[in-house]
């Protein structure tokens, strides 16, 4: 996406602030990690990545209105939707992989 | 099918109106200050469809969530997902404030009023969409 971003100087800073972009990203996947637990208890690769699709389609939504209110172009529009829905169908792959409920859980409610 | 569908339009009414709220209103002042960071406002009318897109494509996977994972649980669970759906995307937005030079009460106002609107976005999910074998009982 670099080179997409450097189409539109005006709209990036010139050097990222690697602390908000870290912090950022613990905050986010911190609480689509309890989403995924709450999601589907019991984990599972499959379901957890399905839930993924779907938060990644959530935040595809604010994507589509920064493009018509920002002077973004499309191919930055098209990469940043894409890259969110792949971004979260394996960050809840890998949850789902990963988290093994400590107990069997008997209902998802 | 039916409540699905009446919980989407219900929550696409209340998003409408409150990112207008928000964004023509409340924000104004402040992409005021910014505006080599946006487009006119003729442009942004031409573009306006992308806003009910984005918009409806917001609560529809909010609904889809929903109603995969968290019906049955009512309003406190719609609040729950609305919540933790919110605060991920503050984590977004904090990615977003590190690359792009928004100002920082942006960023700040824009997340409390994020999370306001999806608190409300879930309230009406939870209180109009119910599981088929919820309505049977």
């Amino acid at each position: 996406m670099r080179g997409a971003h450097e189409e539109v100087p005006a709209l990036f800073r010139t050097k990222p602030d690697f602390p908000w972009l870290i912090l950022g990203h613990i905050v986010m996947a911190f609480f689509f990690t309890m989403l995924c637990i709450r999601f589907v208890p019991a984990g599972g690769v499959f379901a957890t990545a399905t839930l993924g699709i779907l938060v990644g389609l959530v935040y595809a939504g604010p994507h589509l209105i920064s493009f018509a209110v920002e002077p973004l172009t499309t191919k930055i529009l098209g990469g940043w939707i894409v890259g969110a829905v792949i971004q979260f169908a394996i960050a809840g792959g890998i949850v789902g992989a990963i988290y093994k409920p400590s107990s069997p859980a008997s209902s998802r409610h | 099918m039916k409540r699905f569908i009446i919980a989407f339009i219900a929550a696409y009414v209340f998003i409408f109106v409150w990112g207008w709220l928000l964004n023509g209103v409340v924000f104004k002042d402040i992409y005021a200050q910014t505006p080599n960071l946006w487009r006119s406002q003729s442009e942004m009318m031409s573009l306006f469809h992308w806003i009910i897109i984005g918009q409806a494509l917001i609560v529809f996977a909010f609904v889809m969530i929903y109603a995969s994972g968290f019906a049955g649980g009512g309003v406190i669970a719609g609040i729950q997902l609305g919540i933790l759906l919110e605060i991920a995307a503050i984590g977004m937005r904090m990615g977003f404030y590190a690359v792009q030079p928004f100002p920082g009460k942006l960023i700040v106002y824009g997340s409390v009023g994020g999370l306001i609107e999806m608190i409300i976005v879930g309230a009406i999910v939870g209180a109009i969409y119910k599981p088929a074998s919820a309505r049977t009982q």
